[in-house]
């Protein structure tokens, strides 16, 4: 796939470390089905170690464990960038999206120009081979679906910025520009 | 009145804790330390498994050093097995082994540590971070920074297989030789690393050593500390991370002990507080005697700086430069300046690269021959590398079909937990006097733990991850009077 006009599906956690793997075990439910359409990477590294994944895609869903304490097991709260640094307690890895992207735009890399993140909150994210807790696993197909859904509305969009193009191509030229 | 101020959790540490602080009557501090939570199960999680797993298992517990964990593995396994690799496999382990050491300690010392010093400690906490420190070093740096790490973590995965958890450590060798086209990369690769880490070095002196301010902090009583050091050393006793004898130096700098990586635990014990679930580490020839330095205190510390001090000499050219004029400027051996790891780590990075560099144009390291395929039967084994952040030993027994019946860890961090509880509880008696602290005053107490490069995900088998910093003051009778938030 050429990276530079991308779609990236990123799950975050610990596999071995029970509820953790939430978000790695959503990326790997959709790694097949998405395929042709996105690139889907499950990754256990935090912080500025991630710039590198998310250099020179155009588009970014991330999902990952959250332990606020605050929302039942299972929930799951949907956010942008700019709600990531808001949120009290980001991310048990702390993916540090807006700085990531400050980062990014600094060093004039690439980042992508639109990412949503999916939050499940865990339950118990500290013992080692538990599993997923029963609310957090119900909460699998869920986002897997939400995660499709937003990746099925950015495609619709850029069909539509397609169309235009090529309308507004083949009046002008015969090349026509690929957006994905 | 007597209050107690938690910071929680600790900000850009590659893990998450709390720090509990204690204020006496007079609002002088009483006592101060480090909390942090713990993962559970590792020992019943990784019974009835099989030994050969477990390089990949335990490189799965942490996102941050995985191949660390990775490499004391699989020589565990070696160990375990009594079969020694061909010298070919020991040298590609090396080599990759030096390659992550060269982007593990570039990261945190600029991402993680940089803030503290190239920033500064007192600048305000909105440029304390890599953004502060890209605005200070200029933009140019700040993309050799990203394109060394790239580069070196490309190499890791098409020699390991993957980054975060490598697939090429066996019992008795590797799993596939180093073709001559991955060779010249190592050899384009480790050359651009050692630039970086002479760009890095250069860096430390123009804004760190160049300021009197700084340098006075460095040598401060407040991170001071007079502990023994322990670190692995080759039949020289230079600086090696991958293998050699494990060698413990006392607070005066002369060597106290020699071992062998199989008698660790003949030597070294732990001692358990109820506050923490972290084990303490001490020296069991000399014993504990509390949370104190010394002599008579078994207290002793690992990662970059006490490895230096452990070692007579550095293995290269430039590094062992570096490391004279560590030592030359802060008046000899050892240095007991905790906020000297920043620098050790410097000359460590020089270190591993030129090493990268020698192993690479070592003609032997192409030799298809990688394996020794074991034929023993499995009963225990114990393996020790200097992971970035310092010891790092394996230590499992199995059946006699291979399955483990009881795998431990000790990690650096717990190594080194006596004296970063010291450090913080000095720091914060040294710079904090009455409960309004400021947010540069906390975040010098921090940077007495941070210089340690800590990684509390594993310490106590804990989950890798930064989050925003809550400190809390309560009074004597444990109400909350005052909660400050640093997201």
């Amino acid at each position: 796939m050429d990276r530079a006009a991308s779609t990236l599906v990123l799950g975050l956690g610990n596999e071995l470390a029970g509820d953790d793997a939430v978000g790695l075990l959503v990326a790997r439910t959709l790694r097949d089905e998405l395929a042709d359409r996105a690139e889907v990477v499950e990754s256990s590294a935090s912080g500025l170690a991630l710039i590198e994944v998310f250099a020179d895609v155009d588009r970014a869903v991330v999902i990952d464990a959250i332990k606020t304490g605050r929302s039942p097991p299972g929930t799951i709260s949907e956010m942008t960038v700019a709600h990531v640094g808001r949120v009290l307690a980001p991310s048990l890895h702390h993916a540090g999206l807006p700085e990531l992207a400050a980062v990014a735009e600094r060093l004039g890399l690439r980042f992508p120009s639109q990412t949503r993140v999916f939050a499940v909150e865990v339950e118990d994210p500290y013992t080692l081979g538990a599993g997923l807790s029963e609310s957090v696993a119900r909460s699998v197909a869920e986002v897997a679906a939400r995660v499709r859904d937003v990746i099925d509305g950015w495609e619709a969009e850029n069909l539509e910025v397609e169309v235009e193009v090529t309308t507004c191509t083949t009046s002008t030229s015969p090349r026509r520009s690929s957006i994905t | 009145m007597s209050s107690e101020i938690v910071i929680d959790p600790i900000t850009r540490l590659e893990g998450h804790g709390r720090i509990h602080i204690f204020m006496n009557d007079s609002g002088d501090v009483d006592r101060a330390y480090l909390q942090i939570p713990e993962l559970r199960g590792f020992e019943k999680f990784a019974q009835g498994r099989r030994a050969e797993d477990m390089p990949q298992i335990t490189s799965r517990i942490c996102g941050v050093c995985p191949m660390a964990h990775h490499m004391a593995g699989t020589k565990t396994l070696d160990d375990l097995y009594r079969v020694d690799p061909p010298p070919a496999a020991k040298k590609v382990r090396e080599m990759v082994y030096d390659a992550f050491m060269v982007e593990d300690h570039a990261l945190h010392f600029f991402f993680l540590g940089g803030p503290d010093f190239v920033v500064g400690p007192a600048a305000p906490k909105a440029e304390r971070n890599i953004l502060g420190v890209i605005g200070k070093v200029g933009l140019e740096i700040g993309k050799e920074v990203i394109a060394a790490r790239k580069e070196l973590r490309g190499l890791i995965e098409e020699a390991a297989g993957k980054v975060i958890h490598p697939v090429f450590g066996l019992p008795g060798g590797i799993s596939k030789p180093i073709s001559p086209e991955l060779r010249d990369r190592f050899v384009a690769g480790s050359a651009h690393a050692v630039e970086f880490g002479k760009l890095a070095l250069q860096i430390f002196r123009d804004v760190v050593l160049s300021n009197a301010e700084y340098v006075d902090l460095v040598t401060s009583e407040a991170y001071t500390h007079r502990t023994y050091y322990l670190g692995l050393v080759d039949e020289l006793n230079r600086v090696n991370f991958y293998e050699g004898r494990l060698r413990i130096v006392d607070p005066n700098g002369n060597e106290f002990l020699t071992f062998d990586a199989k008698e660790y635990l003949d030597h070294v014990t732990e001692h358990v507080e109820p506050w923490s679930y972290l084990k303490f580490s001490y020296l069991k020839d000399v014993g504990w005697n509390g949370f104190t330095d010394g002599p008579d205190s078994g207290v002793f510390a690992v990662a970059p700086l006490a490895r230096l001090n452990a070692s007579d000499a550095m293995s290269t050219p430039i590094a062992q430069e570096a490391f004279e004029e560590l030592y030359s400027t802060l008046g000899g051996k050892p240095v007991h300046h905790t906020l000297a790891n920043h620098w050790a780590r410097i000359v460590e990075l020089i270190n591993a690269a030129e090493r990268m560099a020698e192993l690479a144009a070592d003609p032997e390291i192409l030799d298809p021959n990688v394996r020794t395929v074991p034929t023993e039967t499995p009963r225990e084994g114990i393996g020790v590398v200097e992971a970035p952040r310092g010891t790092l030993l394996h230590h499992y027994t199995t059946d006699e079909q291979g399955l483990i019946e009881t795998a431990n860890l000790i990690v650096a961090t717990q190594n080194n937990a006596a004296r970063i509880a010291l450090s913080v509880d000095k720091a914060a008696r040294e710079l904090i006097h009455g409960a309004n602290v400021d947010d540069g005053l906390l975040n010098q107490v921090e940077m007495a733990f941070r210089a340690y490069d800590p990684c509390f995900g594993c310490a106590t088998h804990s989950l890798p991850g930064q989050m925003p910093l809550i400190v809390q003051i309560h009074d004597p009778e444990g109400d909350l009077v005052r909660e400050l938030r640093r997201d």
